[in-house]
């Protein structure tokens, strides 16, 4: 009887191993918008994507520049 | 019940349409290929010809680029719409009046251009949408918090959550996440009221934790 216990309390520590594993891993989330917004801050947009639209931008001609901006031209911001 | 858009459109963590080579929609992307990305020299800072634009893509993109992925359902194809969005927005940035935010603006583009993107994936495949019925009259357990085993596996069961709900649902969780938005901002976005907007957004939650909890 006694190496069957023995491996019984083995099994047991074994269990309570992977559990308190699984709990340091899991994650919970009070509301859909905060595991959203969790998952949006893990998905960030490759780093090479902001060379390609630069690249595509620089293909583009210059755009016509919006009715405000010819009404208020940038200021510099140095004074 | 099996629900008809997951038999329909099944997604298999987060690369679905990357498995799915015929089906992949790239009618309606203006969009080079993505088989070549252009790295900077030593991974470095994008050289933009018009600084303020640069801004702008430096302040909106990882917005844009989480709404294309999630509504999309694919990394590539949502590098590809966040590039055509931003280029587009470039082109179209004269017709920005101003009485909206920015980041409105881009997404009323993102939306419009996924929405695009997917009309055409489910012409070429002849799906049908799902019944919105079947997730309004979904019970949850609200009092459950929302819980994962592994953070890793966060991505991939949200994603097959959101691709098993209606298109307004999805499109409405997305935005909701964004703390930046009214729900204003978010009717005039979804052409409809900020009530509407409200009454949905509650169906929704109950629907996607319906679901989630059946994803594990």
């Amino acid at each position: 009887m006694e190496p069957k216990s023995s491996k019984l309390r083995q099994e047991q520590k074994q269990e309570s191993i992977e559990q308190t594993g699984a709990q340091e891993n899991a994650r919970a989330f009070s509301s859909v918008e905060e595991m959203l917004r969790e998952d949006a801050a893990t998905n960030s947009p490759p780093p090479a994507l902001a060379h390609r639209v630069a690249d595509s931008i620089a293909r583009e001609p210059k755009p016509a520049r919006s009715w405000w901006q010819r009404i208020f031209p940038r200021r510099s911001s140095n004074p | 019940m099996a629900s008809p858009i997951a038999m329909a459109n099944p997604v298999h963590g987060d690369s679905s349409f990357v498995s799915d080579g015929p089906r992949r929609a790239k009618a309606g992307s203006v969009s080079p290929p993505n088989t070549a990305p252009v790295e900077g020299p030593a991974g470095g800072r994008a050289k933009w010809t018009s600084p303020e634009f640069g801004e702008i893509y430096e302040e909106h993109s990882r917005q844009i680029y989480y709404l294309a992925l999630r509504f999309l359902g694919d990394p590539t194809q949502a590098e590809d719409a966040t590039h055509d969005v931003f280029l587009k927005a470039y082109r179209k940035l004269s017709e920005f009046r101003g009485d909206s935010a920015m980041r409105t603006w881009l997404y009323r583009i993102t939306i419009n251009h996924c929405k695009n993107l997917l009309q055409t994936w489910h012409q070429r495949n002849m799906l049908s949408n799902a019944d919105d019925a079947i997730w309004e009259g979904a019970v949850a357990g609200t009092e459950n918090p929302l819980r994962v085993l592994e953070v890793k596996e966060l991505g991939q069961r949200i994603q097959k959550t959101l691709a098993a709900l209606p298109e307004e649902y999805r499109l409405l969780l997305l935005l909701v996440a964004d703390e930046r938005l009214s729900y204003e901002e978010m009717a005039a976005l979804t052409e409809q009221s900020a009530d509407a907007v409200r009454g949905k957004l509650h169906r929704a939650r109950k629907a996607f934790i319906a679901h989630f909890h059946k994803s594990a």
